[in-house]
């Protein structure tokens, strides 16, 4: 990332707490922050975003061509899924984080069972201590990817305005 | 580990720690010594080349992850910057609209 963008963001990270506290004036300060710095940063971060999903596709079709274009339509595919119709540069973005998670823990997921498949070749394994170290890794993508899903359903629902849904059901029991 | 070679005959010991202590343990002598030492050698070699393959590998998934790790750190503090921006509080991590606040995010 970049050094302007990453001041922006730890700009951005100083407002919100300092909002978040009443400080007098913040909210109205981190409001014109966030309109001058978002499309820089989302626009940045769906760099990001593009660069990881190439690395990513790459390692987990091996570099086979057809693979690559294969997972990169289901991607594409998920992303309009994941957005919908009038997607807001917020959620354009949170989609973006979703589907670069979901696609992190399934090559995580590959090199792992990788390690445990028997006719791999002994000079590609590692020892326990390593495959332990990856799985945290995995556990923590894991743990930021559904996190992400949680996030974007949640500004969706604050976009919506909709009070939290509450289902009662009632069941009667007759007696005969 | 150790070859030592004494009025010609060749002696392997082995390093044994005891604690705090590094102890030297009597293996064999003569040509079993040798073969020992030179097995201790490739073993440790191998051992070697084996770490520094795990390490290339652990290297090359932070590497797989670190983009997504940015992505996901930059996400996090511009919902929560719009969220704020936008009237919203968090209480017990959930979000929620102050009194009076704007309503669009």
């Amino acid at each position: 990332m970049s050094a302007e963008i990453s001041e922006n963001l730890e700009e951005l990270r100083e407002l919100s707490q300092k909002a978040e506290a009443g400080e007098k004036g913040g909210r109205a300060q981190l409001r014109s922050a966030v309109a001058k710095c978002s499309p820089e940063v989302i626009a940045e971060a769906s760099d990001i975003a593009q660069r990881a999903q190439a690395m990513l596709t790459k390692t987990i079709s091996a570099s086979e061509p057809l693979m690559e274009e294969a997972l990169e339509a289901r991607l594409a595919l998920m992303r309009e899924e994941i957005a919908g119709e009038d997607a807001s540069p917020l959620e354009i973005l949170l989609t973006e984080r979703v589907v670069a998670g979901w696609l992190l823990v399934e090559v995580l997921e590959g090199l792992i069972s990788a390690q445990f498949y028997k006719r791999a070749p002994k000079s590609s394994r590692v020892p326990p201590s390593y495959t332990l170290q990856m799985s945290r890794i995995l556990e923590s993508a894991t743990r930021r990817y559904l996190a992400t899903i949680r996030e974007l359903a949640r500004v969706r629902k604050l976009q919506a305005g909709a009070p939290p849904a509450q289902v009662n059901t009632q069941v009667n029991i007759l007696r005969g | 580990m150790a070859l030592e070679r004494r009025d010609g005959n060749l002696y392997y010991y082995r390093s044994v720690r005891d604690g705090e202590k590094v102890r030297k343990v009597y293996w064999g002598s003569g040509e079993l010594a040798r073969i020992a030492h030179e097995r201790e050698i490739m073993n440790r070699a191998l051992r070697e080349h084996e770490r520094r393959e795990s390490a290339k590998e652990l290297e090359r998934m932070e590497a797989l992850a670190a983009p997504v790790l940015a992505l996901s750190e930059a996400a996090e503090i511009l919902v929560r910057a719009h969220l704020i921006a936008c009237g919203y509080h968090r209480h017990k991590g959930e979000y929620r609209r102050a009194r009076g606040e704007a309503r669009s995010t």
